[in-house]
């Protein structure tokens, strides 16, 4: 079988990994700011995925992390909302440059 | 083969929903966009035979966060409506410099690194069982205890999460409900 190589997926994460940057540094709005994130831990993931699948036969550490990256996301995502709706609920906006305080 | 191009379909699904995700005005759009990429990262966790992970990726992120994230946009944001401002220009065009440099130089390095051959030919992925006996079992190679702290972490972004998002009543005054 002639499938994709361990380069192909490391390129692909990199690649990923730098939109979710440019997005990180270009967004304004707090939420779409997570959203690119999220973009990054994902392709922190398939780099584990691809190195347990490719280099290591089979450990199950790589996606053991895999699923600790996924956890930490979803509690990451948690509190990161919560706090956006508290944000929201002062400034009736949710713009980085004007989220200056975390307290009142 | 067939695996090849099926990689490269995915690939370039998911590049272009994350481009879209990072460039779309409106916010909901982006939700979409993330659940399509995510889908996509998915769809490449199978063609690797990680079919648990996968189904993680699907139920924990597009069925878990994604949602999250919906609503939030729906309880904050008037989605009919698309006006957030952005960024300026010279930040975007460094930022892209910084960002082209950087997976130039992830590629260089990929390239450049000697990476050990794969462990025979038949390469494979821990199946599900494998993957149980290692969250479960604790002493070496198995993460019991990241598993249990894990947990923990969960539980304390729950209250967290809950504490921070209350909306409180203001002393002598009626009470806040307009989110």
């Amino acid at each position: 079988m002639n499938g994709p190589t361990l380069e192909h997926y490391l390129v692909f994460s990199a690649l990923l990994f730098c939109l979710g940057l440019y997005g990180l540094l270009t967004r304004r709005n707090l939420i779409a700011m997570l959203m690119c994130t999220e973009l990054v831990l994902n392709a922190a993931a398939l780099n584990f995925v691809a190195f347990h699948h490719f280099l290591y036969g089979g450990d199950a550490t790589g996606p053991v992390f895999a699923i600790f990256i996924i956890a930490v996301a979803a509690a990451e995502a948690a509190i990161a909302l919560a706090i956006f709706i508290a944000l929201f609920r002062h400034k009736r906006q949710l713009d980085v440059a004007d989220a200056t305080r975390l307290k009142l | 083969m067939m695996h090849t191009i099926l990689f490269f379909c995915l690939a370039a699904f998911t590049v272009f929903s994350a481009y879209f995700v990072i460039t779309s005005r409106h916010l909901f759009r982006c939700a979409m966009g993330l659940i399509a990429a995510l889908l996509g990262v998915a769809g490449l966790y199978l063609i690797i035979d990680a079919q648990f992970l996968s189904a993680v990726q699907i139920t924990v992120y597009v069925g878990g966060i994604l949602v999250l994230v919906v609503f939030v946009i729906l309880l904050v944001a008037d989605v009919t409506q698309k006006v957030f401002r952005q960024g300026a220009a010279w930040r975007k065009s460094v930022s892209a410099a910084v960002c082209v440099l950087l997976f130039a130089g992830v590629v260089f390095a990929t390239r450049a690194f000697p990476f050990p051959a794969p462990a025979g030919n038949d390469l494979k992925s821990a199946t599900i069982e494998q993957i149980g006996h290692a969250l479960l079992s604790p002493g070496p190679g198995g993460y019991a205890l990241p598993f249990e702290v894990i947990s923990l972490l969960l539980i304390a972004a729950l209250i967290g999460a809950i504490t921070i998002a209350r909306s409180e009543t203001r002393p002598g005054g009626p009470p806040e409900n307009s989110l």
